[in-house]
């Protein structure tokens, strides 16, 4: 039982990291808290459902899917933070720039799907049970621990294996730095986003279908909880989004097995405010000096 | 003009309200706090009226005395853990705030009534009433912006280093503004219960924390005036623009965007920093004066 259910929570917390990994990649890069991030999610969701809506095979829905919101977040970067880059006050105007983005998104969203929780067509992931070691696991569970697996691994490729992950890691460290090195910035700026939006999209993908919903509001817890996956993780750290995002699906689930219906919630966040407190840099994180830091 | 009143008169109170919560807000942002916990403060706020007024029937003045203090003991408990935290994870911690009581309010159905919320609240509160409250939340912000507090305040936000050299407590500083945030939340929150019959914790939630953020943020973050004008423009302006109004949250989105991309201080503080400017004669002169590298 006890087993059972932390195998659920691992399932569920692979998305939790999924959707952490792509926040954290803006943040460490940027030092931007994109709100609009949940909303990039949940356009990516609708891609994957209208493309398998649209009769193509769910591979293709992926790609798709991650694809928009890959451009989506691209677009964002344009609109919302590029001409907030050029002036000081870089942290409280992003913030509030991507809490805009994220009411345009889900309203433009609400107003395509006619407020409807709309859902992926039965036959569109072949979904059959077998037994592992005592546990009962569906091929959507595999696939989903599968794909962040995946996707987590060739991120790491790309940061600390290729020559476009050393201009990432750079810019990110010192970006007026990078640039006298020959780094060019703006393309490093793309590319983040976009690689971003790819992760949310997939996030997207395999929340709607997981939870067998897409709609326009699906985001939004996604993103509270995402909080504490990122302070559980430590802002800006992959390593940590990654662990912690298994972590908040283990505790969650084990929470809602053993306590009380509806306390589960309240924990979770209890715990993320005892964590910013005591150990704001999270457990992997190295954001000590951040957060003491004074604005700017 | 009585006519007027009538017909307008739910759309004044909203309006009222609205000037009031955005009053909470403005205050800790100015003081350069980056805290969004003023949603769930007025919601603290509101269920304390709520229940003083259904279940021990304790009238107008009472209830909204609890309310307020009740706002103000809980923004100083939340105000000193909050003193360790910067930027950003200020944001965090609090929005996590809003989540733990909101989450408490759907869990503790006995107290709270749960998702259901606490429904025929009596209806003390009038037009009147509310009017004297923002008069009397405006005077006292009015009052502040001539002492040293409400200077320490703007040293704060612009810069802390600098604001500590000058020998301004940073920490006690702040503490103020958070007491005086929940406070003013607190009263705002009564003021809504007792107003509209029924809560319910949803109304308490994101939604309400980001159009706080967006009055505050659109009327200006250093001027008294500025979360007024916030609040009217972004309560008015669906009702003067029929058509906008199935999109009041598009509007709200893509202002909040437009405001912090052109127009980074607000309405207020923007013009404001027009018509002090300098002459342009005086400014050149000051240009040419800098030797030419």
């Amino acid at each position: 039982m006890l087993a059972q259910q932390i195998l659920n929570g691992i399932v569920v917390g692979a998305v939790y990291s999924l959707f952490a990994l792509g926040f954290n990649l803006i943040f460490g890069v940027h030092r931007i808290l994109n709100l609009a991030h949940g909303g990039v999610v949940m356009v990516g969701a609708f891609a994957g459902l209208y493309a398998v809506l649209a009769g193509l095979p769910i591979w293709v829905a992926f790609l798709a899917a991650a694809l928009a919101a890959g451009l989506l977040s691209v677009l964002i970067d344009f609109v919302a933070f590029r001409p907030l880059r050029q002036r000081g006050e870089m942290e409280f105007a992003a913030l509030v720039s991507s809490i805009g983005v994220d009411m345009v998104l889900t309203t433009l969203a609400q107003r395509w799907s006619g407020t409807q929780v709309m859902r992926f067509p039965f036959d569109a992931f072949p979904i059959s049970s077998f037994t592992l070691f005592g546990l009962r696991m569906t091929t959507m569970q595999l696939t989903i621990l599968g794909v962040v697996l995946a996707v987590s691994v060739l991120l790491v490729i790309y940061l600390y294996g290729t020559s476009f992950g050393r201009q990432v890691r750079a810019a990110a460290e010192n970006d007026r730095a990078a640039r006298l090195l020959g780094v060019n910035v703006t393309a490093v700026y793309v590319q983040t986003f976009f690689i971003s939006g790819l992760l949310a999209g997939l996030t997207g993908v395999l929340l709607g279908l997981a939870f067998n919903n897409v709609y326009f509001l699906m985001g939004e817890p996604l993103l509270l909880k995402g909080f504490v996956v990122l302070i559980l993780g430590g802002l800006g750290s992959l390593k940590g989004a990654l662990v912690a995002g298994f972590l908040l699906g283990i505790i969650q689930a084990i929470c809602t097995a053993y306590l009380p219906n509806g306390l589960s919630d309240p924990v979770v966040y209890g715990l993320l405010f005892v964590i910013i407190l005591l150990r704001p840099s999270g457990l992997f994180g190295d954001t000590v000096r951040n957060v003491r830091a004074v604005r700017q | 003009m009585m006519s007027f009143l009538a017909a307008y008169h739910p759309l004044i109170d909203l309006l009222l309200l609205n000037c009031g919560c955005a009053f909470g807000q403005y205050i800790v942002l100015r003081a350069g706090a980056f805290s969004i916990a003023n949603a769930g403060l007025t919601s603290i706020g509101a269920y304390t009226a709520a229940i003083l007024a259904t279940r021990y029937g304790i009238g107008l003045g009472g209830t909204l005395l609890c309310s307020t203090a009740v706002g103000l003991v809980v923004a100083i408990l939340l105000s000193l853990p909050l003193a360790r935290l910067r930027g950003v994870y200020q944001a965090i911690a609090t929005l996590a705030f809003v989540q733990i009581v909101l989450t408490l309010a759907l869990y503790a159905e006995g107290l709270t009534g749960g998702a259901l919320g606490l429904n025929a609240i009596p209806k003390l509160v009038g037009t009147p009433t509310l009017l004297i409250c923002v008069l009397a939340v405006f005077y006292l912000m009015a009052a502040l912006d001539r002492t040293r507090l409400g200077q320490a305040f703007d040293a704060i936000r612009q810069d802390e280093i600098v604001a500590a050299t000058l020998g301004v407590q940073i920490a006690s500083t702040q503490v103020v503004a958070f007491a005086l945030s929940g406070a003013i939340s607190g009263l705002f929150g009564g003021l809504i219960a007792l107003h509209t019959y029924s809560i319910d914790p949803n109304q308490f939630g994101f939604p309400m924390l980001v159009s706080l953020l967006a009055m505050v943020v659109l009327g200006g973050r250093r001027s008294i005036y500025g979360p007024i004008v916030g609040a009217t423009i972004l309560t008015l302006l669906p009702e003067i623009a029929r058509p906008l109004s199935d999109n009041r949250t598009l509007v709200h989105g893509i202002m909040l965007i437009l405001i912090i991309v052109f127009l980074p201080r607000g309405v207020v503080d923007s013009l404001r920093g027009l018509s002090f400017r300098k002459p342009r004669r005086l400014q050149q002169g000051v240009a040419s004066d800098v030797p030419s590298a």
